[in-house]
């Protein structure tokens, strides 16, 4: 939103410098998020007339020139080449602040000082267009036109005599959006009075009431309709300085009669309207409803599709506007119009924002209607704009207005607590310093007890409704910047502190082995989000369509991730991701919660070498039990032993040689390959293994509190045993006979090598064991250790149908 | 004489364990055992001394002048022993084995900096889904049905009134429904804003939101708690100021700004050169918002405060590109 620092003077005495006004704004929250005071740039900056040039004595390529800026003549030395007696030229008198050097490399300003300039006093400077900041010419002087005045303050001959602010306002203050609103705001800063231009208006003896009738059908979506008839208007434009005006806020001039409604706007916060009366069938203005699928063509020429309770003005006949929106193309002021009947009206916010955005249709008029406009405004800008068109036009003003306004709205009245307003704010303001900076904002108290007073709140403060809001009216007034900063804190440990995480000690956990922590998008195309799973949550109004689904899985993220480095040379790659996958219960989206499935997943990805390129060692590439590796160890970190593993034959074709992870008897994710084909759709040609599991299958297991078990008194002692099964034995099954005979005496083992080869038969593959013995209650003796063995040996020949191979 | 050949033992030994270097040891060589050294003096001085005395001395120098080349020789071979292992058996400019090297994710940094500080004030930490209701994310919060305030956060939509939460604000709303005041919890999490994506915004985000809720708490400790935030993480030199802005579930409402610290307030390209940086919303929870988790706002009051991850990480880090974050390429992480 633009204000004009010119136009809000219309309303409130300022003499405050713009920069000033600027920070006292933002500081009681109408933030100024910019604005350029060519006023004060160019403070210092004339028009002068080279009435001479000489060449400089001293220097071939400098001029010696007589500048006449107005008050006197200097002498100033130039390097520009196009200078020349009779220009006129922009001058920089000595303390000016020339915007932008061309001698430095960054362009930094400097002020300018009296010089000697090869022997010669300079006492000015002219200017460049791009010293001066208004071009990138830094070639010669910026001649200007002949018919510049010497002297003339050089941002005047730009025609650059205002400052424009660009202000940030919040959804509360719909009152912000007009120079009263702002006008009113500087009052409280300054105390200075804000107030509306007096209107006067030369009416005709022909009554208005008797040329239109304006009736309300739906009192509770219009709650009043102010209006005026002007007759014998001549259209034309309006005058040059309401065009400037209307312009510098960001407003296309139309002609004078559009041009006066959105100036009333811009001044008052009233949105109006202007019809052709002569198209007004009956010349009747009637606001009621729409009828379901009702087409109607509003003034840019779009053709609208109406509903049932789209709030419309009709005439006597049809509609001729979209209430608080936009008016129709059917009654629009063209080049015939000579009557007018200005609209000056006040609608239901949430009846125009749903309009506005179920048309997809926002205007500077349901902008202010839906943040609520003051209803005691209406009158006002009825006539303010009647006064306008006949000053410029020399229209006919039909005696007295229509005004219809059914229920009269009773002032609001709101009570403040002088202790409940320091003790929200932590400060020890008195009843009369409260009462005080609240008249400012023409918050009138109209009651008060020792402790309370009743304040009347003025009828544009749509926001203030409750104790709570003139606290914060309290809080503005005294200054953010003077509550004390409280700088002593208690601590309460009433309730236990948890200040470590599951999530966090996994992540350090990881980190310290040697992964890189990723963060990927939630939000994914339909490809990715339901490449893991059918059934994906979407979004039903996404930006674009590769953030349409939410995740179902950590993968495919993660595989984008692989894709990006692989292209960019990073093969070896360790990765890891915490984060929500999503889901659905049933078969569709439901208006529940419990139709949805949020989970908290931890990714793992191996990819490229294991162990790297080196001096004196092989490099090897990754293999899914390197990643095995990892999760057991992970695992065991936090779930100590209560996990396994289950081959289970994927038939999916995203996941090879998958391995399910059970933590505690519950599925808790999986291990395995990225199947080639999938791997490829990610442009991945090596191998890449990943696992997925569950945090909260995690968390369940993790023990936080730990107990010793005593260590060991006796020595352990160790046996080396190999066996030949059949190549379809698994490991597994050989080690579960060596655990179930070798029982509680058996604390450790460890496969120490496999073996496939020549020296034990084809078919054949040889497994070898590490065994750890460890007695609790004494030292063993060779022959229990030589008998425990020969039982394990037995126990697994006869199970596995494996041979003992001699070591 | 026998006073002297003990002199000199020991001056030898002396010098001998201080030598280190060749050079140090064939200084010593040269003042005790070369020809003109301090030992062949000795011999030399033994010409003179009283027949009867010879045979004793003469037994005491022989011993000394052996154990001192023995001592010498031994020495000698040590050093260059250990200079030969140095040059030749072992090449000490090999490189380590190669480790490789884990790191956590930038974004997550900065959260867990930002939640420990918070942490050592007495806050825990509590989280909330990301797909929630409309209640929670905005009626609950003192968001009208029909309000522009709604138009604040463009929201993703699943459902009739299931939506991607556009803030982590709702989690304030389900911790207050779960417990009783005092509540001082931290709300780390991410976020959906229905906009485009660019270099400066993306579809979600995260976000960390506080909230404090007890008997007797004020704005000024808001201000505080949140000055003492600002002096543990950007430094203690920021200057620090709060504005009044507009959230409808706090009221009154201030966004928080410290001086650059990259400008120390001068004005540079990060602080689009008017020397401050918006970090954090805030303000007073609204008297409606305790209402709603059943809180009686006249015994309790409480602020709440909330800042963008993503932002914080751009401006400590340098990065003026959001999707960096998101491209995961490992030289990016790496640095971090
Ligand atoms: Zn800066």
């Amino acid at each position: 939103m633009k204000i004009s620092h010119n136009w809000l003077k219309e309303y409130i005495d300022i003499s405050l410098k713009p920069a000033v006004l600027a920070e006292n704004l933002s500081k009681v929250g109408l933030e100024v998020g910019g604005y350029e005071d060519f006023a004060a740039k160019y403070e210092k900056f004339v028009v002068g007339e080279v009435l001479e040039r000489g060449n400089h004595p001293n220097a071939d390529r400098l001029s010696l020139c007589k500048v006449n800026v107005g008050s006197e003549v200097l002498e100033i030395v130039c390097g520009a080449p196009n200078v020349a007696a009779g220009q006129k030229v922009p001058v920089a008198l000595v303390g000016a602040t020339i915007p932008r050097n061309q001698h430095d490399p960054e362009g930094k300003s400097f002020t300018l000082e009296r010089a000697h300039i090869r022997g010669i006093q300079s006492n000015g400077m002219i200017c460049s267009s791009f010293e001066l900041g208004l071009g990138e010419d830094a070639n010669g002087i910026l001649v200007l036109k002949r018919s510049a005045k010497p002297g003339m303050p050089f941002a005047k001959f730009l025609g650059l005599t205002d400052v424009l602010y660009d202000m940030e306002v919040t959804a509360n203050r719909g009152d912000w959006l007009s120079h009263i609103g702002v006008a009113r705001e500087i009052q409280m800063i300054t105390g200075k009075k804000a107030s509306l231009i007096r209107t006067r208006i030369k009416e005709s003896k022909t009554l208005t009431k008797n040329h239109a009738t304006i009736r309300i059908l739906d009192e509770q979506k219009c709650r009043r309709y102010s209006s005026r008839v002007l007759k014998n208007v001549k259209l034309g434009p309006s005058p040059q300085w309401m065009q400037d005006r209307l312009q510098s806020v960001g407003i296309r001039p139309i002609n004078n009669i559009v041009d006066v409604t959105n100036y009333v706007l811009m001044e008052t916060g009233q949105p109006l309207h202007a019809f052709d009366y002569d198209t007004l069938a009956g010349h009747a203005i009637v606001v009621k409803c729409a009828a379901e699928g009702e087409k109607f063509t509003t003034l840019d020429g779009k053709e609208r599709i109406l509903k049932a309770d789209t709030l419309m003005i009709c005439d006597g006949e049809r509609p001729v506007a979209i209430a608080g929106v936009m008016g129709g193309a059917n009654t629009e002021i063209s080049e015939g119009t000579t009557t007018v009947l200005i609209e000056s009206a006040n609608f239901d916010p949430s009846s125009v924002r749903r309009t506005s955005k179920y048309l997809g249709l926002s205007t500077d008029a349901s902008q202010r209607f839906e943040r609520g406009v003051d209803i005691e405004m209406t009158l006002y800008a009825a006539n303010r704009a009647a006064q306008l068109i006949q000053e410029f036009t020399g229209a006919e003003v039909l005696k007295g207005s229509i005004d219809v306004y059914p229920k009269k709205a009773r002032p609001t009245f709101v009570s403040l607590r002088v202790k409940r307003t320091n003790a929200v704010l932590g400060t020890s303001l008195s009843k009369q310093e409260i009462i005080s900076s609240l008249r400012r904002l023409e918050l009138i108290p109209a009651a008060q007890t020792k402790e309370t007073v009743k304040f009347r709140v003025p009828s544009f403060r749509y926001d203030i409704a409750e104790e709570i809001d003139l606290i914060e009216e309290v809080a503005r007034a005294y200054g953010y910047d003077n509550v004390e900063t409280k700088t002593r804190m208690t601590v309460d440990f009433s309730k236990p502190l948890r200040t470590t995480s599951l999530q966090d000690e996994i992540r350090n956990y990881l980190i310290g082995a040697g992964f890189n922590e990723i963060l990927t998008y939630s939000l994914q195309d339909r490809v990715k989000g339901h490449l893991m799973a059918d059934k994906a949550v979407e979004v039903l109004n996404p930006v674009s369509a590769e953030a349409s689904v939410l995740r179902t899985s950590l993968v495919p993220g993660a595989l984008t991730v692989v894709q990006h480095n692989r292209s960019h040379g990073q093969k070896d790659l360790r990765l890891f991701e915490i984060g929500n996958v999503f889901g659905l219960r049933g078969e569709k989206p439901e208006k529940t919660l419990d139709a949805y499935v949020e989970e908290e997943r931890l990714l793992v990805l191996l990819s490229g070498n294991v162990i790297s390129a080196q001096y004196g060692s092989e490099h090897r590439t990754a293999d899914l039990f390197d990643l095995k590796g990892e999760i057991q160890a992970l695992i065991s970190k936090f779930c100590l032993d209560k996990y396994r593993f289950i081959y289970y034959d994927s038939a999916s074709a995203l996941i090879e040689s998958a391995l399910a992870v059970e933590i505690n008897g519950t599925y808790a994710g999986f291990l395995g390959e990225v199947g080639k084909s999938i791997a490829q759709r990610f442009d991945i040609d090596g191998a890449l293994f990943v696992c997925e599991l569950r945090v909260s299958d995690l968390q369940r297991g993790w023990a936080t509190e730990k107990k010793l078990i005593p260590l060991p008194r006796f020595p352990g002692v160790h046996r080396d045993l190999a066996f030949v099964v059949n190549a379809g034995i698994q490991h597994e099954t050989v080690a579960r006979g060596i655990r179930e005979a070798g029982g509680t005496l058996l604390a450790n083992l460890v496969l120490f090598d496999l073996y496939v080869g020549d020296q034990i038969g084809a078919g054949n593959k040889s497994l070898a064991y590490s065994l750890e013995f460890q007695p609790l209650d004494r030292t063993l003796t060779d022959r229990e250790i030589d008998a425990e063995v020969l039982r394990i040996v037995k126990h697994v020949e006869a199970t596995c149908n494996a041979k003992l191979r001699a070591l | 004489m026998t006073e002297k050949i003990n002199q000199v033992r020991v001056a030898f030994d002396n010098e001998l364990s201080g030598a280190v270097t060749g050079d140090e040891l064939e200084q010593v060589r040269v003042k005790f055992l070369s020809r003109n050294g301090a030992i062949a003096q000795l011999f030399e001085e033994m010409k003179s001394v009283p027949a009867a005395e010879k045979p004793v001395l003469g037994k005491l120098l022989n011993t000394l002048k052996n154990a001192a080349q023995g001592a010498f020789d031994e020495r000698k071979k040590t050093l260059s022993q250990s200079k030969e292992q140095r040059t030749r058996s072992i090449d000490l400019t090999l490189p380590g084995r190669p480790k490789p090297i884990g790191t956590k994710h930038p974004l997550t940094q900065t959260m867990d900096e930002i939640k420990k500080i918070f942490m050592t004030m007495g806050f825990s930490v509590a989280t909330g889904p990301e797909i929630e209701t409309d209640y929670y994310n905005f009626g609950a919060l003192n968001f009208p049905p029909e309000h522009p305030a709604r138009d604040m956060q463009d929201t993703f939509f699943i459902a009739k009134d299931i939506l991607l939460r556009t803030h982590t604000s709702p989690v304030q709303i389900r911790t207050m429904e779960q417990q009783r005041p005092p509540v001082r919890e931290i709300m780390p999490g991410r976020v959906y804003r229905n906009e485009a994506v660019s270099a400066r915004s993306l579809v979600s985000f995260h976000q960390i939101e506080g909230l404090y809720v007890d008997r007797g708490v004020t704005f000024s400790d808001l201000k505080g708690t949140l000055v003492a935030f600002a002096h543990q993480f950007y430094g203690k030199d920021v200057k620090f100021k709060f504005r009044p802005t507009f959230f409808p579930f706090t009221e009154p409402s201030a966004d928080m700004y410290i001086s650059c610290f990259l400008c120390k307030g001068e004005g540079c390209r990060m602080c689009k050169f008017v020397g401050w940086l918006e970090i954090m919303g805030s303000g007073m929870v609204h008297p409606h918002v305790l209402q709603n988790v059943g809180y009686d706002p006249e015994v309790f009051t409480g602020f709440a405060f909330g800042m963008g991850i993503e932002r914080i990480a751009c401006l400590r880090y340098g990065v003026d590109d959001l999707r960096l974050f998101y491209e995961n390429d490992v030289r990016f992480l790496q640095q971090f």
